[in-house]
């Protein structure tokens, strides 16, 4: 199948409505993520602690707040996490005064305890093998301590590992026939349990802490990436082409990231490592897209010198039109299914991937190429006078 | 088949068996992260001024003695800061046993002189010294008590020149409790309590502090005992004691340590001393009996039993502790005495249902996105899109190859690293196919077509690539964990996906127009 083949379209002419375009979505996305309520800082970079949980029946997030505001959390973040149906909250609280670490893990568990899970016995939802080991090491309901503690002990944490993966199963007990039917728990393990233990409303899927030390740093590591990124790719650029190309490419790239910040603030998506990681991503995808058009104009040039840079830039722009579309539309394909079935930890990165392709393209056309114009039109007679010498000595 | 193609064949059967059998079994071979494993990722500080401190301390008191054998009485030590001390009290006639003393015993301090008394200074190689052995005795101490702790691969580096250490413990579900395990310092004391003489402590501050009639004497400290329920074993009260502010014997003449049963069949801890620590041990005793000693463990006080006779080997700490809180004080003291305070920088637990489910919905979303790809291929260049299908289950097959080879971890970005790879390895094909359908349009021969179409795209890709590759060096530098593993997956992704376009693709049409004679048509 072919298509695009011979296309012919002047891209060139509709530019500076395009242009118009870019600059209004870029001013819109400035307002924003500076203005607008911020970008959604994740605790990589704002430090704080984050926990996820998940209760056994759907959780009031209004609840969960007043909880938390009544023992002396301010400023709390709730969401919704996962499947609907799942019944996990994720948890962000900001970085405690005097930068106790653990203080707000435990302060946060402990104001919920206190509501959820008042009876403060041994929790099945929320010990691990060798804690339920232990106890059960205590109890003895199988009478094997007989045979020595160090066996005895070994025994049970076996038994609690086997809880332990079938709690796993859905993430948390929800009646104690769960419990009954994991592997390995005899009746009168089963009854140990019931009459000692719990089942606790809820139960620890992840917990994050940042302190203040570490997340600066990663701010910083954050910062450094990305600009020292963005150097390199502009070196190369220049390097391999003109300067007036590696700028255009620059710009392209700056549009990009803008665009799909603003975007991503008004989405609500939370920011961290992984955006950043994102985000690079991003800019390598649309530097990559603006250098192949980049290529067929260094291709062009060469063979025909005195033809006008618009018109070189709209013959390689169509040239490469066929290839342009195919790669974004597959790679399209790939995070799109991404966006849509990749998971919840995963959706900002798809999100800024998806969106990024799309407006990557784009820039290539319509804001890197009208720069180089502008740049020449700005440089003009000396980059006409030098094109004569540098597209041989730039020949690839 | 021509030789060239035989060996070209040949490298890639090579490259690509070494690989993928580093990888087989996939869920064995493949090392995975903690976000998708299930574990916990600990960055701790080490306080290396505490172990500072008690050095000046040690270094103090040992001058104290040393003046006391030569029969100098009355000098005073005080502590200034973590690495200065002042003596006074010392008779200038006295001057030369001084400073004979502080060459051979205090070598590592610098004296200086002053109106009332002498100014000592650790000097800087004893103090940094000092610093970066608290760093690897505490890395020594943690590992001994996650060893005990039973962790299946546990990773624990120094990053000695910030004083952190980073412990990655996979598959531990119970995080609190091994945080308070690794943080304990179950520094043990002994210490002589002063009063009250009677046992039992004093109900407040207040109370002690009426009996040195409102101010502590020097060389007495106040310190609490948490008084716990038997049943519940929770805090519901407080007993205060006044004890020396030194101890001659601490946790570090331990020889060993045991769970065992009190006489109400409460778990209790028995020790036993190194032959030192007995000597020591048994001489505080035996000054003491009839007094009262506080076991004090991390600056509490656990308990205060009365001494009936002069004990030197062993002994038994009981506190109202439940089996879990012995077992892991056992646990801290065998493993020795952390040498410093434990700062927690940054921590990280992913349960292994989250991990899991991460796992499956990326399997899920790189299937779906690998079959419409496929799909897209087929459909648009025919049956050269069977060649860039090839090349494309190629590059998986290359990728997880080389993450099992080379030992680096998958992560979840790492997952998203390769459906990215996926989506746009085929840009490469598209690129060299693109050329040769424009020089087919030209007239030319297939073969020449074909040859022309790589030549010409080849500095495409690579221009394209390197910029990308150039981003996931930056990500590999700056980045931790899971981005790393991002840059790592997305570099290997970019490599494999110009090899297998550029040379691998290139073989396989030269395989298809190796028949002798003219090509008519190329599908593609």
């Amino acid at each position: 199948m072919e298509f695009l083949r011979d296309t012919n379209i002047d891209f060139m002419k509709y530019r500076k409505g395009f242009v118009v375009i870019s600059v209004a979505l870029l001013i819109v996305s400035v307002l924003a993520v500076f203005v607008h309520g911020k970008l959604n800082m994740g605790i990589d970079f704002a430090g704080g602690t984050q926990l996820t949980l998940q209760f056994q029946e759907r959780p009031e997030v209004n609840d969960l707040r007043s909880v938390l505001e009544a023992a002396g959390f301010d400023d709390v973040l709730i969401q919704r996490f996962g499947e609907a149906t799942a019944n996990e909250v994720l948890i962000k609280t900001p970085q405690a005064e005097g930068g106790s670490e653990e203080g707000s893990q435990d302060a946060v568990l402990g104001a919920l305890d206190k509501e959820y899970n008042p009876q403060a016995s041994f929790d099945l939802n929320r010990s691990g093998a060798e804690a339920i080991g232990d106890l059960l090491a205590k109890l003895d309901p199988e009478g094997v301590t007989a045979e020595g503690g160090e066996t005895a002990k070994s025994y049970y944490t076996g038994i609690g590992q086997s809880i332990v993966d079938a709690r796993q199963k859905d993430g948390i007990f929800t009646s104690w026939d769960e419990v009954k039917n994991a592997k390995d728990v005899s009746q009168s393990v089963f009854d140990a349990l019931e009459k000692n233990a719990s089942l606790g409303t809820y139960s620890l899927l992840a917990a994050e802490h940042v302190g203040p030390q570490i997340g600066e740093e990663l701010r910083t590591k954050g910062i450094l990436a990305v600009v020292l990124s963005l150097i390199g790719m502009l070196l190369y650029i220049w390097f391999r082409f003109e300067l007036r190309f590696g700028v255009g490419a620059l710009v392209a790239v700056f549009h990009d990231v803008m665009v799909v910040l603003g975007l991503y603030a008004l989405m609500d998506f939370e920011f961290n490592l992984t955006s950043i990681a994102a985000f690079l991503t991003l800019v390598g995808y649309s530097v990559n897209d603006t250098v192949v058009i980049f290529d067929r104009v260094r291709e062009n040039m060469r063979r025909s010198r005195r033809e006008p840079l618009r018109d070189i830039l709209n013959a390689s722009i169509n040239q490469t039109l066929s290839r342009t579309m195919l790669t974004s539309g597959t790679t399209l394909l790939a995070v799109g299914a991404l966006l849509l079935f990749g998971g919840d930890v995963l959706r900002g990165f798809s999100f800024v991937l998806t969106v990024g392709i799309v407006v990557g393209t784009y820039s290539s056309v319509y804001v890197a190429s009208p720069f180089a114009m502008l740049w020449e039109t700005l440089f003009g007679s000396e980059a006409k006078s030098r094109r004569g010498k540098t597209s041989r000595s730039k020949a690839a | 088949m021509n030789r060239s193609l035989l060996w070209r064949g040949l490298l890639i059967l090579f490259i690509v068996g070494i690989l993928a059998s580093s990888a087989y079994p996939l869920n064995q071979k493949l090392k995975l992260g903690l976000d998708l494993r299930g574990g916990m990722h600990l960055v701790l500080k080490v306080l290396t001024g505490d172990a500072v401190r008690a050095e000046t301390e040690t270094d103090m008191d040992r001058l104290r003695r040393l003046l006391e054998d030569q029969k100098i009485t009355g000098a005073e030590t005080k502590r200034l800061s973590e690495t200065t001390f002042e003596l006074t009290g010392v008779p200038a006639s006295r001057d030369a046993t001084l400073e004979d003393l502080v060459d051979k015993y205090l070598g590592n301090w610098r004296m200086t002189r002053q109106d009332n008394g002498v100014l000592f200074e650790m000097r800087d190689n004893y103090e940094s010294e000092t610093r970066r052995l608290a760093v690897s005795q505490a890395i020594q101490t943690i590992r001994n008590r996650i060893d005990a702790f039973g962790v299946t691969e546990p990773v624990i580096a120094a990053q000695p020149e910030k004083e952190r250490i980073v412990v990655q413990l996979p598959g531990v579900d119970d995080p609190e409790r091994v945080k308070k395990l690794i943080k304990n310092t179950a520094f043990l004391e002994f210490r002589m309590v002063d009063f009250p003489k009677g046992g039992g402590g004093a109900s407040s501050r207040q109370e002690i502090l009426d009996n040195y009639g409102g101010k502590l004497p020097d060389n007495v400290q106040i310190m609490v005992q948490e008084i716990r329920n038997d049943q519940t074993k929770e805090v519901v009260g407080q007993r205060y004691y006044a004890v020396d502010a030194t101890s001659t014997v601490t946790g570090r003449d331990l020889k060993n340590a045991r769970p065992g049963t009190g006489q109400f069949r409460e778990p209790v801890v028995n020790f036993s001393m190194t032959p030192d620590g007995a000597e020591k041990f048994g001489k505080l005793t035996g000054d003491n009996v009839g007094r009262f000693m506080a076991i004090v463990l991390d600056g509490k006080v656990v308990s205060a039993p009365r001494i009936n006779s002069r004990i030197s080997d062993s002994g038994v700490i009981e506190g109202s502790f439940t089996q879990e809180q012995v077992q892991d004080l056992v646990t801290a003291l065998r493993s020795g005495a952390l040498p410093a305070g434990i700062e927690y920088l940054e921590e990280r637990t992913v349960g292994p249902s989250l991990g899991q489910d991460s796992i499956d919905e990326g399997l899920r979303a790189g299937i779906l996105g690998g079959v419409l790809v496929v799909l897209t291929m087929l459909i648009v260049y025919k049956r050269a899109g069977f060649n860039a299908v090839f090349a494309l289950a190629l590059n998986v097959v290359l990728v997880f190859g080389s993450l099992a080879y080379f030992g680096a971890t998958l992560t979840l970005p790492g997952i998203a690293g390769i459906i990215l790879t996926i989506g746009m390895a085929v840009d490469a094909n598209v690129l060299v196919f693109e050329r040769i359908r424009e020089e087919l349009h030209k007239g030319r021969t297939v073969r020449s077509a074909i040859a022309n179409g790589f030549e010409k795209a080849r500095s495409s890709i690579f221009d394209a690539n390197i910029t990308t590759l150039i981003a996931a060096l930056f990500l590999f530098q700056f980045g931790t964990g899971p981005i790393r593993g991002f840059a790592v997956t997305l570099s290997v992704g970019i490599l494999s996906s110009i090899f297998t376009a550029l040379f691998v693709s290139r073989w396989l049409f030269d395989l298809v127009t190796s028949r002798r004679g003219r090509i008519e048509k190329l599908s593609i």
